[in-house]
């Protein structure tokens, strides 16, 4: 492996001393470059220019069925570093609940990179910043009061060790970008639209795919139109009707209605203090109604996404499995730590391997149970014109303003940027503060029609929070156009 | 004073800076943190970690660059390469069409008064114990799980700029503690939380107490769906902090004043905007609050007065939106606030509150809130933790989950009575890096006509 062998050969002899110490399995990432990159235009102005660099291990071990992690800066003190590991584990046991068990696993030799032709870091400067100021230009205009374009790049070269003999090297390379166009209606409130970099899946995450026109500067036109539409319209009236979420939209919906409370964590409660728990219980795997038959949730390996990463942090290989089909709750996202205890729960087996969802955020962090890419797959209900003619009354929704979910994932309320109102058959008019709100069962079990391929689009979410000590990482979502029957949009006051 | 080790070094990059000509800000953080997270009743996990990191930004004419490095500082070399760095960074970069407002420390700082060498090294063995005491004692009354976490640590900050010789440092520590009460079969939860300053400063004794005090209330009454539609509410210190922080970031930012998407953007300083009972003040001498000294252009922070009894009298800017608007940067380049929510005349006591209420819910936390609508201030959220019924002034059924969808002005001008008492409530934040932040807020806030806009069939 390529890596300090300094540092290669601290970590083996620490691994091996966590063993002679008592622990059933201890793991390290070694974070060998962890580079970030900010740029923000802000009517033009260079408002965030923010490089971050870091370096550093973290170290996972697991003592009398308790976990204990510690993480350095200082590559200097690895073997500290494994003591505090050590002695939290020790602690940790001393109030212990379902003892954990990471099961066994055969030793994984592996090397994963993502296909890339531009390595951003590799462009200059001046480079991306002539690209962000060309889209800033095409942005101005005279009914845009404001807007901002943004690009944010991430490189990582991780190494991964454990106690069973699992040696990667992997590497993480990813591309956001979007921009945004803002104005005030006429009362006095400000809106905007906005459109985010996203794909069909394929392709690759380098800069070329930002400095493709078709990718990124040819929505500069579209948004300034619905901008002044959405300044120009009324606000959506309330009332009950059929809600039509285009990928935009239905991204962050499937995020925290499907993917929040499916991470095996928070069903098994590990979550409650902070970002709540789900409604969904461990032996509900397998039966739960979750939606309607129209409905596939599908864990994906896609090429050209944040969620996609070759291996979990804990060593684990991505691999592609179903979490609702046809409607039933079929599997969950989880690591290794904690099947064991959701099988127990439910009195059999309900989840029998490892979803590789072990992810933590830098190496100063610990790996939880995180969304890789988490994707409804497409359906046969044609196009959105298909979709748009089989609809009597309902909104077309895109683009998130606001999200807020109960702790246990079952009721929540969206807004939204822009909602075109659909009367038998054809879009009639722009609304604008679309909101809507619903319970996640009943929502997905109204969902009764499913858009084609063709309405299928990759959205990356840069900033999903969780855990404690918390993190944000990266995820993807592939999400066709989906028609829900009935549902309550629009504010009373 | 930092460490001289590392001061040292920082003094030398610094010199080195001047010596090249360079406008050169550096701004470092060190954190020693620890935490446990229970699951289960039990410890789910326990962490560690001791981090360095360096900001280092550099200002050419309309020109900014900065570099930021995660790793230990252990050589000069590295700094003037995290120089260079922030200095190729800034040529390359684009002019504003603005004077940027360069870094000044106004007044040298050197703030320890808030370290507690044993709260920074509380050890996981002593959480873990008084963690065990809480969960012995309730879990064997009904088909009880305990959940939560608890962090601990040290937080340093040390700034200096190319501008002058002053150096501005602080030191301090912090605590959070959340414990988690959740009946497995109704589903129901309760919390109790924590903020420390110093080691010691609760007990598990104290936590017992406070669970018993609303144990009877859900253990013996079934969960009650209340009714779409305005209510009146009484709201506990998370709530209001959430509340407060919303009003803060919709209507108290200067950027978003200026540009027009704040509530208060119609506003004129001097106008009454909310009822006279409210008051509020980003204030690092509170003692409730962690009080952050400076900010990171090298402002020293002082009371700020946002609203006086409801009158709208400032809003904040930090250095780059005051140099874009011609404004005065208010010391407010940062991201931990000290937030006060000044205290009313009401009695001390929640049992008082909620007989002065009379019929109304108690809803103490607010979960996953946002604002739909800046500009009008509208805001949602919902119900979880210890929320209740109240009726004849009694609190007699434990609240399934209800969503407020209502407008910041409306709330704030609907109060009926506020707390003569005020707590700390600890509104951290740990997703990039330790910034241990408290508001002071009233024990209780009370307030009519606020919209109930959904309602769960469960907890």
């Amino acid at each position: 492996m390529n890596t300090s062998s300094t540092v290669e050969k601290t970590v083996r002899t620490q691994l091996k001393r966590m063993l002679e110490a008592g622990c059933s399995f201890a793991d390290v990432r070694f974070y060998d470059e962890d580079r970030t990159e900010r740029l923000v235009l802000y009517d033009g102005n260079l408002e965030v220019n923010y490089q971050r660099w870091e370096k550093g291990i973290g170290v996972r071990v697991l003592k009398n069925g308790a976990i204990g992690f510690a993480a350095t800066a200082d590559l200097n003190a690895i073997p500290e570093c494994f003591d505090r590991a050590l002695a939290n584990a020790e602690a940790a046991a001393q109030l212990l609940g379902f003892p954990k068990d990471m099961g066994s696993a055969e030793p994984v030799s592996g090397k994963y990179q993502p296909r890339f032709q531009q390595d951003p870091f590799a462009v200059p400067l001046p480079e991306k910043l002539n690209l962000l100021k060309r889209v800033d230009e095409k942005l101005r205009d005279n009914t845009v009061e404001h807007r901002m374009v943004s690009a944010h790049f991430q490189k990582r070269r991780i190494f991964y060790y454990n106690s069973e003999g699992t040696e990667i090297e992997r590497w993480v390379m990813n591309t956001f970008a979007g921009m945004t166009v803002m104005a005030r209606d006429r009362d006095g409130k400000a809106q905007r639209r906005s459109y985010e970099l996203d794909s069909d899946g394929t392709g690759s995450r380098g800069f070329e795919w930002l400095a493709n026109p078709q990718a990124f500067e040819v929505h500069t036109e579209r948004i300034k139109r619905e901008l002044s539409e959405i300044v120009a319209a009324e606000a959506l009236p309330p009332g009950r009707r059929d809600v039509i979420l285009l990928p935009g939209q239905g991204h962050l919906q499937v995020h925290e209605t499907i993917g929040h409370p499916l991470e095996l964590d928070r069903i098994l409660g590990y979550e409650l203090s902070f970002a709540g728990g789900s409604h969904v219980k461990p032996e509900m795997i397998g039966t739960l109604r979750y939606g309607s038959e129209k409905l596939n949730a599908k864990v994906m390996v896609v090429e050209n996404s944040p969620g996609t990463f070759g291996y979990d942090d804990e060593g684990t290989p991505q691999h592609e499995y179903y979490l609702i089909k046809n409607g039933i709750l079929v599997n969950v996202l989880c690591c290794r730590l904690d099947l064991a205890e959701a099988n127990a729960k439910a009195g059999r087996v309900v989840v029998s391997q490892s979803g590789a969802s072990a992810r933590a955020a830098g190496f100063y962090k610990t790996p939880i149970d995180r969304m890789t890419n988490v994707c409804i797959e497409w359906g046969s209900d044609g196009t959105l014109e298909d979709i748009i003619r089989a609809t009597e009354n309902g909104v077309i929704l895109d683009m998130p303003v606001s999200w807020s979910i109960g702790s246990n994932r079952e009721h929540f309320h969206f807004g939204c940027e822009i909602a075109w109102e659909v009367r038998d058959g054809r879009i009639t008019r722009v609304f604008k503060n679309p909101t809507y709100q619903g319970h996640t069962l009943e929502f997905y079990n109204s969902l009764d029609m499913v858009g084609d391929r063709s309405t299928w689009r990759l959205f990356q979410v840069a900033n999903c929070g969780k855990g404690e000590p918390n993190q944000i990482m990266e995820v993807g979502h592939g999400v066709p156009v989906m028609r829900f029957k009935n549902v309550l949009t629009g504010e009373g006051r | 004073m930092l460490e001289p080790r590392i001061r040292n070094l920082l003094l030398e990059a610094r010199d080195y800076a001047r010596k090249q000509g360079l406008n050169a800000e550096f701004s470092f953080h060190r954190e020693r943190s620890s935490l446990i997270r229970l699951g289960n009743s039990a410890i789910a996990l326990s962490t560690a970690e001791e981090l360095s990191r360096l900001d280092v930004s550099v200002q050419e004419g309309r020109r900014v660059g900065s570099w930021t490095l995660t790793a230990d500082i252990s050589s000069f070399d590295q700094l003037k390469e995290a120089l260079n760095r922030a200095a190729e960074n800034c040529r390359n970069s684009l002019a504003k069409d603005y004077e940027p407002i360069f870094g000044v420390v106004e007044e040298p700082v050197d703030d320890t008064a808030g370290f507690d060498p044993a709260l920074e090294t509380l050890s996981p063995v002593t959480k873990s114990e008084l963690c065990a005491r809480v969960i012995r004692h309730l879990k064997p009354r009904g088909s009880y799980d305990f959940s939560g976490s608890w962090s601990t640590g040290s937080t340093e900050m040390y700034y200096l700029t190319t501008a002058n010789d002053h150096e501005a440092y602080r030191k301090l520590t912090d605590g959070r503690l959340v414990l988690v009460l959740k009946d497995q079969v109704q589903k129901w939860e309760l919390a109790v939380e924590k903020t420390q300053k110093r080691a010691g400063e609760f007990s598990a004794e104290e936590i017992i107490a406070e669970f018993e005090t609303l144990l009877p209330i859900y253990e013996q009454n079934p969960g009650y769906k209340t009714e779409i539609g305005n209510q009146r509410v009484l709201f506990g210190p998370q709530a209001i902090a959430q509340l407060v922080s919303l009003c803060v970031w919709g209507g108290f930012f200067g950027r978003a004043y200026e540009e027009g998407r704040a509530f208060t953007s119609r506003n004129r300083f001097g106008d009454k905007i909310f009822s006279e009972m409210v008051t509020l003040t980003d204030d690092p001498s509170n003692p409730d609050v962690f009080g952050m000294p400076f900010d990171f252009n090298g402002k020293r922070r002082r009371p700020f007065l946002l609203v006086k009894n409801g009158i709208f009298t400032n809003v904040t800017y930090d250095s780059q939106t005051a140099a874009k608007y011609g404004k005065q940067p208010t010391g407010h380049d940062l991201n931990n606030w000290d937030l006060v929510f000044g205290t009313g005349t009401g009695p001390a006591d929640l049992k008082s509150a909620m007989a002065l209420a009379g019929n109304a819910l108690y809803i103490p936390h607010l979960h996953y809130v946002h604002l739909p609508d800046p500009t009008r201030g509208i805001f949602t959220g919902s119900s979880r933790f210890n929320a209740l019924l109240i009726r004849d002034g009694r609190p007699v059924a434990p609240l399934f989950s209800s969503r407020i969808t209502d407008s910041i002005p409306n709330v704030f001008n609907n109060v009926v009575a506020v707390a003569a008492r005020s707590v700390a409530q600890n509104e951290s934040s740990t997703y990039e890096r330790r910034t241990p932040e408290a508001q002071s807020v009233p024990a209780w806030l009370l307030c009519d006509q606020v919209r109930i806009s959904d309602v769960a069939d469960s907890f």
